[in-house]
């Protein structure tokens, strides 16, 4: 079950893990695919989608690693925000 | 087999690998890209060209076709940045390497200077500029890899770098992300270039001809094809040659390809790989882990022999593996390349991940590689034991200026509790004590203690020899010097009988416990103890290949020198100076303490001007940083040359400064003293009794019964004119009834005795005074007391006859009033009369000639003549002439006629 914080507009600082959906070019063989070890991945057309829990460190690691490894980066974005939150008394 | 090429470093670690460029061999399968290159010469007329592309696009293969162009008629400097480079100090002397190597200077690598823990990075860049403006040619610096470099300075410094580049000198870097530089200034004045990814791609022409070099027939329609497909990208190109030759029907392999989806590397690397023999994508597989490979390792990590050939071989066939010395025993793969050989080592042999990392670890660690051992053992997931040598190592590699990369590897330990978090307590401490966080580190500093108690004996040892090291530093970047040493006695016994590397780091350790033990000790005025430590440390860190420990002790060498004659305190900081200067340190913060004593004793001597040149240095030796306690000495240093120069109020500035840096000093030593009793006497004499009376009064007992205050309290006395008051304080002082910290003060207390005898009207006994002062000065011909005192009045009138050191007072008048004072050289031939002295002594005043004639009772006409005479007798023109002549033979004064 998770729980929303109660609906803020103005931006917190969140360091807990968000879902992430990161698009490259290309198709990403098993070799490649390695290098995400986090990450499920989806081909969609010519590009290859993948999805996963990251925080900003964890993210800044894939895009370190997309860099490294020479592929092109197409879009990232963050779907959910918050992560499981356990109610507190 | 050949040592790591260590181009930087104490000539153990390397450093940044700044790989020897073979001209004229640009490498197989690299095609000269003439556009491309033309297009890069452009650029390179401009300052600062910057190629920033992502990975693979060809920028080095560029780097290097661009400079192995025959005809290139300026030196070029090559180098690349280590992955994950995070040691500044390391990145520059890399640099300095490869200048200094590009510049022909002998054998470059053999006269890198060592590295400097702590070591300020803009003096580096300072050094770097300075040496490309001394060679006259015309200079390219070209830097590869330089995103790598993710030290939080690096920004700062590499702008400092790029934004005073000499005319003349160039700058080409590479890098595959933008960096955050701000050279808005350069790109406004037309002075920056750009060359990025969209230039780097291969056109069809260009894809045409490569396929072409490496043997490749394809037809036209085909090759265009794979151009598509790899839309040029360099690494895709390269990779899909290798994979394209030997195949027996191309055209299906590229219509293959480009039916694909798969990312270029994805494929290529797997059809790559499939085409090697079994031996060589076992090498290439198992290799990966590493960083950079050499044929034993190799075959350590293939269970086989014959790496070496294979290295060699793939280098020549291809672009991916690049040798990094000249005698080609050291290879590193292309990043990207590396990485993806990486992954499908992960994924085919999971199993041996960890194994190889283990292997890579201790062979590292056997021959001195502990930080890159470190890192492997933690890739293996052996934590423990990477705590236990990062522990071990830890001061050594701070030594070795890797202090960022100490703390990277402390980083990456996961937060645990158990064994290994004990270990790396003492880690934390050093690198907390690095950042200054001194609290911090008495913190850990206490847990690691408990823990050392349980370790095995060797291990113990060295645990607590670190700790008392880590102490004493503490102790000195406090200026806390009280309570330490008693430590020292268990500190520098250790055990015989371990094996070389446990050898190198207990005598690592030692050198730096001597060091900081020997330090502690000048400033507890321990000075035998403290010589003796220190002249041990310097032997013992000379041996052991330490000049940073080595210039250290001796700069405190000649500071804790100087209680005992100044004689020999010149020497040994001249001594440490000329050791220092040796390695480039001559303007560096640890040389400080040796230029601040040789300031210290020159003044002592009376050679001010000499003294003021090296007093320069000290104080921008020590102005962004350094230990409280040789600022003191600095400040103090200054201070005593503005009261021998006569300038008191600038004189109360510095012992103000001093004072500061005492307040920053927790507890008292041997200086604290010197600049209280001077300040009060500076202010004394400056006829601010009121104010010194006050400071003689917040002094406590303890400390107002030293030698040094009784003097000064003289002073005042005498400056509120009871003489016999004076002579009583001072006569306390003679007797030697009260503690004195040198002979230095009873010279002082005579002086101030004959001052007190002349004022009360007893010539003799004031030369008498003045005559026991000299026979104290003589030995170590000492003027300074004379000049602080204004003693040298009293030696002006002293009969030259009643002294037997003629030569003393003569020398001490010179110093002091500037030459020819001392001596009747200079003296006017005549000797203005009494009549004309009075009247040369409303000279300065702005009554009028007739004015003083009134007020000497006189007729005008008098007093034309004698002004007439005065002028001839002083060679003088005019009246401000006269003036000045007679202050400067210190005629205008009124003294006793």
């Amino acid at each position: 079950m998770r729980f929303h914080l109660p609906a803020d507009d103005h931006v917190v600082m969140d360091w807990g893990p968000a879902l992430y959906m990161i698009r490259v070019d290309g198709h990403l063989g098993a070799m490649v695919l390695y290098a995400f070890p986090g990450m499920t991945p989806q081909q969609k057309g010519a590009h290859t989608v993948l999805t996963g829990w990251l925080d900003q460190s964890a993210l800044h690691g894939v895009l370190a690693e997309i860099e490294a490894l020479g592929l092109v980066l197409l879009e990232v974005r963050q779907v959910e925000s918050h992560g499981e939150i356990t109610e507190i008394q | 087999m050949t040592d790591l090429p260590a181009v930087a470093g104490s000539g153990r670690a390397p450093g940044g690998a700044a790989p020897v460029h073979r001209r004229g061999k640009a490498g197989p399968g690299l095609i000269r890209r003439h556009d491309l290159v033309a297009a890069l010469d452009r650029a390179v007329q401009k300052r600062v060209t910057i190629i920033s592309a992502p990975a693979g696009t060809g920028k080095t293969s560029l780097l290097r076709t661009w400079a192995d162009q025959p005809g290139q008629d300026c030196r070029i400097a090559f180098m690349t940045v280590r992955p994950g480079q995070r040691d500044m100090q390391l990145f520059w002397l890399t640099m300095l390497g490869a200048v200094r190597a590009a510049a022909g200077s002998g054998d470059g690598a053999a006269q890198l200077p060592p590295v400097a823990p702590g070591s300020g990075g803009s003096a580096m860049v300072d050094k770097v500029l300075s040496e490309l403006e001394e060679s006259c040619d015309r200079f390219v610096l070209v830097i590869d890899d330089l995103h790598e470099l993710s030290s939080p300075e690096a920004a700062g410094q590499l702008t400092a770098l790029l934004t005073r580049l000499p005319p003349g000198v160039r700058a080409v870097v590479a890098t595959r992300r933008d960096l955050p530089l701000r050279l808005h200034k350069l790109r406004l004045a037309g002075e920056l270039a750009e060359i990025r990814a969209a230039q780097l791609r291969f056109t069809e022409h260009e894809t045409r001809q490569f396929l072409a070099a490496a043997g490749i027939a394809l037809p036209d329609h085909v090759a265009v094809m794979l151009h598509q497909r790899t839309e040029g990208w360099a690494a895709g190109l390269r990779l899909a040659v290798l994979s394209l030759a030997g195949q027996s029907d191309p055209e299906r392999f590229v219509a293959e390809f480009s039916g694909s989806d798969r990312t270029v590397a994805d494929y290529l690397m797997a059809e790559m790989l499939e085409r090697q023999p079994p031996e060589v994508q076992r090498l290439l597989l198992r290799t990966s882990v590493l960083d950079r490979v050499n044929g034993e390792l190799a075959d350590l990590l293939t269970g086989a022999t014959g790496s070496e050939r294979i290295l060699l071989d793939l280098e020549d066939a291809n672009a991916f593996v690049v040798s990094l010395d000249p005698g080609r025993t050291w290879f590193r793969y292309h990043r990207m390349f590396g990485e993806l050989l990486r992954l499908e080592l992960r994924h085919t042999m999971p199993a041996d991940v960890a194994g190889l990392h283990q292997l890579a670890a201790h062979w590292l660690a056997s021959r001195g590689q502990a930080a890159d051992a470190i890192g492997h053992l933690q890739a293996a997931g052996d934590w423990n034991e990477a705590a236990r040598m990062l522990t071990d190592h830890a001061l050594s590699l701070t030594l070795d200026g890797q202090a960022g990369t100490v703390a990277a590897l402390l980083r990456a330990f996961p937060a645990r509790t158990g064994e290994e978090s004990a270990d790396l307590t003492l880690v934390r401490a050093i690198a907390d004590q690095y950042q200054l966080r001194l609290d911090q580190t008495d913190t850990h500093l206490r847990e690691v203690r408990a823990y050392a108690a349980t370790a095995a004996p060797a291990r113990r040892r060295r645990l607590e020899m670190a700790v008392a090291s880590v102490d004493l530093l503490s102790a000195r970047l406090r200026g806390h010097f009280d309570s330490i040493v008693e430590q020292a006695g268990a500190l520098l016994c250790l055990g015989d009988g371990q094996t070389s590397a446990d050898a190198a780091l207990s005598s690592d350790l030692k050198a730096i416990a001597l060091l900081n033990l020997g330090v502690t000790e000048a400033w507890s005025l321990r000075l035998a103890d403290s010589e003796r430590h220190l002249v041990e440390g310097a032997a013992l860190a000379c041996r052991i290949g330490r000049p940073y420990l080595q210039v250290a002790c001796l700069a405190h060498l000649g500071f804790a020198s100087t209680g005992r004659s100044f004689a020999m305190a010149r020497r040994r900081c001249e001594e440490a100076i000329t050791v220092a200067a040796r390695h480039g340190w001559d303007a560096e913060a640890v040389t400080a303490p040796a230029l601040a004593a040789l300031a210290n004793a020159l003044i002592w001597t009376g050679q001010f001007d000499v003294a003021e040149h090296w007093l320069i240095r000290a104080r921008r030796a020590t102005q962004a940083e350094g230990e409280p306690g040789i600022r003191l000495l600095v400040c103090l240093t200054s201070a005593i040359l503005e009261v021998a120069r006569g300038h008191g109020h600038r004189a109360l500035e510095e012992f103000a400064a001093a004072r500061q840096m005492q307040a920053l000093m927790v507890g008292e030593h041997g200086l604290t003293v010197r600049v209280n009793a001077w300040t009060i006497a500076t202010q004394a004499r400056l006829g601010m009794t009121r104010q010194a009376r006050a400071a003689l009064a917040a002094l406590d007992g303890r400390q107002a019964s030293a030698g040094e205050i009784r003097n000064a309290a003289a002073v005042i006395l005498l400056a509120e004119q009871d003489p016999a008051a004076a002579r009583r304080e001072l006569r306390v002082v003679l007797d030697g009834d009260v503690p004195v910290l040198s002979y230095l003060t009873q010279v002082e207390a005579h002086l101030l005795d004959a001052f007190a005898c002349r004022d009360l009207g007893d010539e003799r006994a004031s030369q008498e005074a003045a005559e026991q002062a000299l026979n104290l000065a003589e030995p170590d011909r000492l003027m300074l007391p004379f000049a602080m005192t204004g003693a040298w009045q009293l030696l002006e009138t002293m009969p030259r006859h009643g002294t037997s050191h003629a030569a003393l007072v003569t020398d001490i008048l010179d110093a002091v009033c500037g030459p020819g004072r001392g001596g009747s050289a200079m003296m006017p031939v005549e000797q203005l009369s009494r009549s004309e002295l009075r009247v040369l002594r409303y000279l300065p005043t702005n009554l009028t000639r007739r004015e003083i004639a009134g007020e000497l009772s006189v007729s005008l006409n008098t007093v034309d003549t004698h002004i007439r005479r005065i002028y001839a007798k002083l060679g003088a023109t005019d009246r401000t002439a006269a003036v000045e002549r007679g202050r400067e033979l210190r005629l205008l004064s009124v003294g006793r006629t």
